[in-house]
């Protein structure tokens, strides 16, 4: 089933697992391993002796939360709890800001230039993740970042200046490509049917660290001055504990964890034929579909704005309404938190719109999302009193995260052959928002930050208009009906369009066929009359979440 | 659901903290009485160029109710604070001045909090030292009388109205210390060495699997 290709692909073409629709195993295994911390199962032995019930490739089909067995559910808690601790590490500034300012004599673009730079690191760092992990496994993919940049969030003992502070902040920012060790190690870990609410779980719980920072910092900070300490430097004490939680999830991840199901990358033995793609062509048919920019840009508007505001937030509310440190770090918390469902819900909403009204119904279901996130933005930043700015906030925070999973509910229908290329170009897109954003509303005096905020509400809202040009010949649009040419619309024309007639002959889109079959469901109740759809259930629920 | 509840619950209880608020945001600071207290601040090494080390220097502020002063007679308690001077509150929104009392934010450090005693017609003084936490910038000194009610009625300070003169710079300290600085190098590198001891130790295992 897996075919040999001449040119072993380049390092990083698989990309396998950013959002894992991807039915190919990327190593094959065979047998006799017998490392220490390998199964002694054999391949060919399906009623292996793991906890839950696995496929072929022993990936899990079934999701059990509470369960942190071996290999499985050990490896999704590992990921995502890495994850939410770079988010902590990667924000745990922002709460601490108004101390932070003081002690380092900071004005209002030297804060703004360094929220920028602590996002703009992982626009490439995230890009790179894939190969990293194709080289070294996911275990190592994620211990290297979180054990390489805790350094980086020690390192805030020793600023003492506006340059000093916004170089750390680039660096710490550079772990926020767990996403993708996380998501590639959910992905090698997990069946296909259910990655979608695997990842998305991962996806969304991990970005809770950008909202539980904003409590933890602040605590952290309280309770240190409390035990002494004066406030210029018990702020610096307080980011030893982003610091900690990070070398000791590294410890655990290389611990506990293990790279496949089977086992860990080096004790296996390598053997069996692998698919890898030519990167050269995933990178051009990345490139060459416009989609992928238009998603880039949509994303940058929902998870870009978010990043933002976990950014400003909780300076927002201590200055605007005077409160306490860790009143605004509580008010602050909420908005990140609020991903704990509200990414999920986006991702199942765009699920059921897609069951009526099949892509289409996605396509709606996100701009109205995002349009209404935009909105509510518009109105925090209108908002004078303390209740309506928390209301306009939360309903604010449920637009944008929620959006952000409907965009993983197009992403894996954009293409097949360079799925992994687009959603890690995607979620670079998150970054990417969130920099500009803060560099043209919050880097400088020119507004207040209200304006900013109603003004980033604003350039959403039109951002989000380009979700209308998103157009499938087989599925339709927002305002068009899928194409009347008998060809084109189909999905196989679509999918298919991605491989060379060298390919083809090759039968290397055999892959993309199937997902095509399986995608007729994105017709919506059409695909039911339309009698020429087969009857196996389509991989429906969220891929991956950024 | 449970987000209704929460929702409602909050709004509920940011009201309650919104309108016991909600008496002091009308008063301005132009309805003030100025110069009622005149109030000189000299800090304890003065020239040209100087900068005050905060936590070590100290200030040392005399103060007394000027003779044209007419709400004389509602002055419950002295406030003394420390204010930043324009140049300090450029580009720093967080510092800006408003003539709403309530959303002034140019005076946030509290020097001294004293009752006011209207026997006593002489000028008074104490000395303050700048604490630890005072960031780095350059400020003046004003008094607030504020009457029973605790609302401000009077205020004088040490820089004329244009605040230009008379003002001092303060350098804030680092907060850094050496002890914090080598932990962090301790565990820094800890941190690196770990990584690297598991993945050559790793790596070495799998070449003895290998070659078995």
């Amino acid at each position: 089933m897996a075919h040999h290709n001449e040119d072993e692909g380049s390092i990083g073409t698989s990309m396998h697992g950013v959002t894992a629709r991807e039915q190919v195993f990327s190593f094959s295994v065979q047998g006799e391993d017998d490392g220490p911390s390998s199964h002694t199962v054999g391949f060919d032995d399906p009623t292996a002796k793991f906890a839950l019930p696995v496929d072929s490739e022993h990936r899990a089909t079934a999701f059990k939360p509470f369960s942190f067995a071996k290999p499985h559910m050990r490896a999704f808690h590992l990921g995502w709890i890495s994850f939410f601790t770079c988010f902590i590490s990667t924000f745990a500034a922002a709460p601490l800001v108004p101390i932070i300012r003081d002690n380092l004599d900071l004005t209002k673009s030297d804060i703004g230039n360094a929220g920028v730079a602590s996002v703009s690191g992982a626009i490439f760092s995230r890009l790179a993740m894939g190969a990293v992990c194709d080289l070294l496994g996911a275990r190592y993919g994620t211990a290297f970042l979180l054990m390489l940049s805790a350094p980086t969030v020690f390192s805030m003992s020793f600023v003492s200046d506006a340059g000093g502070y916004l170089s750390v902040r680039f660096m710490i920012g550079f772990c926020l490509a767990t996403f993708v060790s996380c998501q590639y190690w959910t992905s090698v870990m997990f069946n296909g049917k259910i990655i979608g609410l695997v990842n998305g779980c991962a996806g969304g719980w991990g970005d809770m660290g950008g909202g539980v920072t904003q409590l933890l910092m602040p605590m952290v900070f309280h309770v240190i001055k409390l035990a002494g300490a004066t406030p210029f430097t018990a702020w610096r004490i307080a980011f030893f504990i982003p610091g900690f939680l990070q070398v000791i999830m590294g410890i655990l991840v290389l611990t506990l964890g293990q790279d496949l199901p089977d086992g860990n990358l080096s004790t296996l033995q390598k053997r069996g034929e692998v698919s890898k793609d030519k990167f050269t062509k995933v990178f051009w048919y990345a490139v060459l579909n416009y989609r992928t920019y238009v998603l880039f840009l949509l994303y940058g508007f929902s998870m870009g704005i978010e990043m933002t505001i976990n950014n400003v937030i909780s300076e927002y509310f201590f200055d605007r309404f005077q409160l306490e440190l860790h009143t605004a770090g509580m008010i602050a918390a909420s908005f990140g938190m609020a991903n704990f469902f509200a990414r999920p819900l986006g991702g199942y909403a765009s699920d059921i719109s897609a069951r009526f009204f099949g892509m289409r119904g996605r396509l709606w279901t996100l701009w109205i999302l995002q349009t209404s996130g935009g909105i509510f933005c518009v109105w925090l930043g209108r908002a004078t009193s303390l209740p309506i700015a928390i209301l306009s906030m939360m309903l604010f925070s449920v637009g944008v995260q929620a959006a952000c999973g409907a965009i993983f509910g197009i992403v894996p229908f954009v293409s097949r052959r360079s799925l992994g290329l687009i959603s890690g170009l995607t979620g670079a897109g998150g970054n990417f928002g969130s920099g500009l954003t803060q560099l043209i509303f919050f880097s400088s005096s020119k507004f207040h930050a209200a304006d900013g905020l109603s003004l980033m509400g604003i350039m959403g809202m039109i951002f989000t208009l380009l979700v209308a040009f998103i157009h499938f010949p087989q599925w339709g649009s927002m305002f068009f009906g899928p194409t009347s040419d008998e060809k084109k619309s189909k999905e196989e024309h679509y999918y298919a369009a991605e491989w060379t007639e060298e390919e083809k002959r090759q039968g290397l889109h055999e892959g993309s066929l199937k997902f095509a079959e399986n995608s007729r469901s994105e017709r919506g109740r059409k695909a039911a009359s339309d009698g020429s759809s087969p009857s196996t259930p389509p991989e429906n629920g969220n891929p991956a979440h950024v | 659901m449970a987000i209704k509840k929460l929702l409602f619950a909050s709004l509920l209880i940011c009201s309650m903290i919104q309108s016991s608020h909600g008496a002091t945001k009308e008063r301005l600071f132009t309805d003030l009485e100025k110069g009622a207290l005149e109030i000189t601040a000299t800090p304890s090494r003065t020239g040209e160029g100087v900068v005050l080390a905060a936590g070590i220097d100290k200030l040392s502020i005399t103060w007394k109710v000027s003779s044209t002063a007419t709400k004389e007679p509602e002055f419950k308690t002295i406030k003394v604070k420390l204010c930043y001077a324009p140049i300090s509150q450029v580009d720093r929104p967080w510092r800006k001045t408003e003539n709403e009392l309530f959303k002034d934010k140019s005076c946030p450090h509290k020097i001294s909090s004293f009752s006011y005693d209207p026997t006593v017609k002489t000028a008074q003084s104490f000395d303050y030292t700048l604490e630890r936490d005072i960031p780095t910038g350059t400020y003046y000194v004003r008094a607030y009388a504020v009457d029973a009610k605790d609302h401000e009625v009077a205020f004088g300070q040490s820089t004329n109205q244009d605040k230009t003169t008379n003002l001092f710079s303060v350098q804030a300290i680092s907060g850094r210390h050496k002890s914090l600085d080598i932990a962090s190098v301790c565990f820094s590198v800890f941190s690196v060495v770990a990584l690297l001891v598991f993945f050559v130790n790793e790596k070495r295992k799998a070449k003895i699997e290998q070659s078995k």
